[in-house]
């Protein structure tokens, strides 16, 4: 995840914290380790997070190819990374499909709809439910629209409220079970990327603010922390 | 001729452990090898406004962060916790951890030309 500023504009404040676990990578979400850990940190799980203390910015070392993690030998230094606390941090994550992180799921369009206010794909929005989430045409007339997805009742068709132009077959679709003000988005395993195939309101706890609604390798969403151990405690 | 006599400081081991704790350069050590350190692992690096000229990003592979100035954090270089430091972060991470407003703008060109050509 990148580390895009903060809702207030305020400036960065940066502070090392020891690391509790392994796992740690440059751009992941650390949050409070719990009661009994080693030291301050953990890496966030890919489907829930609490107490999210921030991102981290440090990186493996160069020379050893140590990876991010504390040591239990005697009289070896403490292993404390930086980490970005901002509680109202805006991150910002490559949206991808399944667990690995691959290209987005491109579909293309099977049946063509004149009203544009369906559309008839391949591949199944109903399960993972992509309702609530947001569609955008890759292709063909509506190349760059986004609308927010209002139904998926049959398997491989979803709906939406304002009418695209109306579609051509072969036309080209992405869509993702993310929309902006929605909370939560799974991660992939590496905890560095939004899984958009998903079913929306799943997931780590981020609220959406936006998104970019590029092509199949280039689409983004910004996020914001909504378990922060320094806004609130839960 | 006056002479230096060089008395070797007896550590306690409460002493060095104590050395080796977080958020600083270790006891009797010169900054710069404390920041050389920090550098060589790609640890992001903050120094106040004193400590900055004393550090060559370029030289180590660092990228001065650009669109947030200052920082708020304790400086590398002399352990004060300071309002206006400096962010160095690891070039080849950079783009993994930051999001630049230059970067998005370019997306944004590359998406409006693809749009252009009728696909995305």
């Amino acid at each position: 995840m990148q580390y895009r500023g903060n809702f207030s504009g305020s400036t960065p404040y940066i502070v090392r914290y020891k690391v509790s676990a392994t796992g740690l990578a440059p751009g992941v979400i650390v949050c409070a380790a719990p009661d009994g850990s080693s030291g301050e940190i953990i890496v966030t799980a890919a489907t829930a997070t609490a107490n999210q203390v921030g991102s981290l910015l440090d990186a493996a070392n160069s020379r050893t190819g140590e990876t991010l993690t504390y040591s239990t030998t005697q009289g070896a230094e403490e292993a404390a990374y930086s980490v970005i606390v901002n509680p109202d941090q805006i991150l910002r994550a490559l949206m991808v499909s399944g667990a690995t992180g691959t290209a987005m799921t491109q579909d293309t369009i099977a049946t063509a709809s004149s009203n544009g206010l369906t559309w008839v794909g391949g591949t199944s929005v109903a399960s993972p439910d992509m309702d609530q989430g947001t569609v955008w045409y890759t292709s063909g007339a509506n190349v760059g629209r986004s609308r927010k997805i209002t139904s998926t009742g049959a398997t491989v068709t979803g709906t939406v409220i304002v009418p695209f132009a109306a579609n051509a077959v072969g036309d080209t679709i992405l869509y993702a079970g993310i929309s902006p003000g929605l909370q939560g988005i799974t991660l992939t395993t590496s905890v560095q990327n939004a899984r958009a195939d998903i079913a929306v309101a799943t997931g780590v706890n981020v609220t959406t603010i936006s998104m970019e609604c590029n092509g199949a390798n280039d689409s983004y969403v910004s996020v914001v922390l909504t378990d922060h151990v320094f806004a609130q405690t839960t | 001729m006056g002479q230096t006599i060089l008395i070797k400081q007896q550590w306690t081991t409460a002493q060095k452990l104590k050395a080796l704790e977080a958020g600083g350069k270790k006891r009797n050590r010169p900054a710069g090898g404390w920041i050389a350190d920090l550098a060589a692992q790609k640890r992001a690096i903050t120094l106040c406004g004193p400590c900055t000229p004393k550090f060559n990003p370029a030289r180590v592979g660092y990228r001065k962060e650009k669109e947030f100035p200052v920082v708020r954090a304790k400086c590398d270089g002399c352990s004060t916790d300071d309002l206006f430091c400096t962010l160095y972060i690891y070039e080849e991470i950079y783009s993994q951890v930051r999001s630049t407003a230059e970067e998005r703008r370019a997306l944004a060109k590359s998406r409006e030309q693809r749009i252009q050509r009728g696909s995305l």
